[in-house]
């Protein structure tokens, strides 16, 4: 692990002086072979690649077919700059030690916009470029100085037909009503959209969560906490529901179609109250790539690479210009498409940003 | 350097560059560490002083520690009885013994903690076939639970027990135990006379390995305590990846770091620690 990270710097840092001349071709392409990275791209003779690239850091699994199939190839076609990936997944700790520690790889991280409120202020991440970016292009308030939403994921719900076909859930109301629709349920581990769930449910409009009263929140979760399980991870999310462990759950809206394929219909989604998560990208300061992570940004802002990753991922647009050319087929799973669009509710990444923490760890401490 | 080696012995020149480097590869994070809990985000004993204003950390210590006691309970007894058994069957059944413990031993902790959730799980072999015998009409909550953890644990855990107490029972001279029945001795007396005090360096060290191995599991209670049962190294985790209380995380690491220290201190003054180890007794 720790050798192939040096082998990445080294072949990266020599490639940079192979460029600027001051490594021979032949130095250049012994370390090349003697670190087995990037073989193919000196054999194809285009040494300079390993130097011009964009390293992104996201989540692994398919999102590296996909971010490369939405954004990579578009990138690379009218910047000539590669794409990497760094699958480790850039949670708000490892971008703060990647920072902290100088050794800066990833340009790009896949994260959250409140990422961007709590790391950017302490001096962790680079302002983001509005010349470059377009604050046109994402919605209203998700253009941050150091973050920029470019999808949308969100919170919301399915249930199990088997169980309430007759008289199905509408809203977050129903699913913290364990009386009327008696069962198993599932929210989030870390917080995030069951506080917000909670306090709609509770009578709280969706408008005006912000602040979120925690005292209440937390009340509401325990209501329910006899009858409920904590998912830490999409798939774990995922298989709640498929091995039919809970009646109703709590899902990041972007898996509903597959779980509602995986079980053959009988789990459906339910969007109504959806809480629209504005997912972001942010640039770790420093980064090695520097202003071409800006051109990366603005590239999947644009309205092909918007469609193309709601289609790979399942990620919503959260360019207003994309809403409208979003497919029939996949209206009823993307948050902002004409057939939600009002039924939805925000996230307000400036409040999560500051009060994330203790949120998370009262969260925490009530659930366990 | 004739003075010098009078009083170094030259040795000393041989291990010198494996000290240093376990000092600064071993020591040196562990004391960044120790730093960091007195000096994030402030300077002082927050963190510590946090133990007494929370009600929360202590919950989640004592979550800890009590899933690792019953743990090491469990794990040490069916372990115990698993070498016996492993010591006193014959050659070729030890042989396949010893290759099913190892089996387990080496398959990944994941795998082995989602397998649990097939088998004991809701929609689980165990809860379909019991349903479909009719012997109970809802599915029993095997996991999810702090139950689910426990098995989990447990089962993770037996081959670490195991080998310490092999170990013991295999150097065991059996002449002792068969001129304690020449003297009149019933086979339990025997046992609990004789067997088990001989056997109690390896039941020690065992006890130990597991207990102080469980204190540390993350993924087991992760995902089969359906999020309800929050043990100290995922809430290390999470101050470290999602809160940023780097300070809170230190301070829990290194409190279990002087608890499990203080552990092996008072086990020390009971008996030689060295004999646990493998050492001589005296």
């Amino acid at each position: 692990m720790q050798d192939k990270q040096f082998m990445k710097e080294m072949l990266t840092d020599s490639a940079h002086a192979y460029k600027d001349g001051r490594m021979d071709r032949r130095t250049f392409l012994a370390l090349c072979g003697a670190s087995g990275v990037a073989m193919s791209s000196v054999m194809a003779g285009d040494a300079q690649a390993a130097a011009d690239e964009v390293v992104m850091w996201n989540w692994g699994g398919q999102s590296v077919e996909c971010h490369g199939s939405a954004i990579g190839d578009a990138f690379t076609a009218s910047t000539g700059k590669g794409v990497k990936f760094d699958t480790s997944g850039p949670l708000e700790g490892k971008i703060k030690e990647m920072v902290d520690s100088g050794n800066v790889t990833a340009d790009v991280a896949d994260a959250d916009l409140f990422n961007a409120v709590s790391l950017g202020p302490t001096g962790h991440l680079e302002p983001i470029d509005y010349s470059v970016v377009s604050k046109e292009k994402t919605l209203p308030g998700y253009a941050l100085e150091y973050g920029v939403s470019v999808i949308l994921y969100g919170y919301a719900f399915v249930y199990d037909t088997e169980a309430f076909g007759d008289n199905p859930p509408q809203s977050w109301a129903d699913f913290f009503d364990t009386a009327k629709f008696p069962g198993m349920r599932s929210l989030y581990k870390w917080a995030n959209g069951s506080l917000e769930a909670a306090l709609m449910a509770d009578g709280v409009a969706g408008d005006a969560l912000y602040p979120l009263d925690m005292d209440r929140a937390l009340a509401k979760i325990k209501s329910i906490k006899d009858d409920s399980l904590y998912w830490g991870s999409g798939s774990e999310a995922h298989s709640m529901c498929v091995n039919g462990e809970v009646s109703m759950g709590m899902i990041w809206q972007n898996r509903g179609r597959n779980i509602e394929t995986d079980t053959d219909g009988r789990y459906k989604l339910v969007n109504n109250q959806a809480l629209a998560m504005p997912g972001a990208y942010i640039v770790p300061k420093g980064n090695p790539a520097g202003a071409a992570a800006m051109q990366f940004i603005a590239t999947a802002q644009e309205v092909p690479a918007q469609l193309a990753l709601l289609e790979c991922l399942g990620m919503t647009p959260s360019n207003p210009a994309a809403f409208g050319e979003i497919p029939e087929d996949q209206q009823h799973y993307a948050i902002t498409s004409a057939m939600n669009i009002d039924k939805i509710v925000y996230n307000d990444p400036t409040w999560w940003g500051e009060n994330g923490g203790d949120a998370v760890n009262a969260f925490l401490e009530a659930i366990s | 350097m004739q003075a010098l080696r009078k009083h170094i012995h030259p040795g000393w020149f041989i291990i010198a560059p494996l000290l240093i480097l376990v000092a600064t590869l071993y020591l040196s994070p562990i004391l960044n560490i120790l730093w960091l809990s007195v000096t994030d985000p402030e300077p002082g004993f927050g963190n510590y002083a946090k133990l007494g204003e929370s009600d929360a950390l202590v919950r989640i210590i004592w979550t800890t520690v009590r899933i690792c006691i019953i743990t090491t309970i469990f794990s040490v007894t069916l372990g115990y009885s698993i070498a016996y058994a492993m010591v006193h069957c014959h050659q070729k059944q030890k042989n396949y013994m010893l290759t099913l413990l190892l089996l387990s031993f080496w398959i990944s902790i994941l795998v082995r903690t989602f397998s649990w959730l097939m088998l004991l799980g809701r929609n689980g072999l165990v809860n379909g076939a019991l349903q479909d015998i009719g012997l109970i009409a809802e599915p029993i909550a095997f996991m999810r639970n702090e139950l689910g953890v426990l098995i989990g644990m447990v089962h993770y855990m037996i081959p670490y027990a195991v080998l310490p107490l092999l170990v013991s029972m295999e150097a065991l001279d059996k002449r002792v135990m068969d001129a304690s029945r020449n003297l009149g001795a019933t086979g339990t007396q025997t046992f609990w006379r004789i067997y088990l005090p001989l056997t109690l360096p390896g039941l020690v060290a065992s006890t130990l390995l597991v207990f102080i191995l469980s204190l540390g599991f993350y993924v087991t209670p992760a995902v089969l305590g359906g999020g309800k049962v929050l043990m100290v190294a995922e809430y290390i985790s999470v101050q470290l990846l999602v809160t940023l209380k780097w300070g809170t995380a230190a301070m829990l690491a290194a409190l279990m770091l002087f608890g499990v220290l203080a552990m092996l201190w008072i086990m020390s003054r009971f008996m030689k620690l060295s004999t646990v180890f493998g050492g001589a007794a005296r």
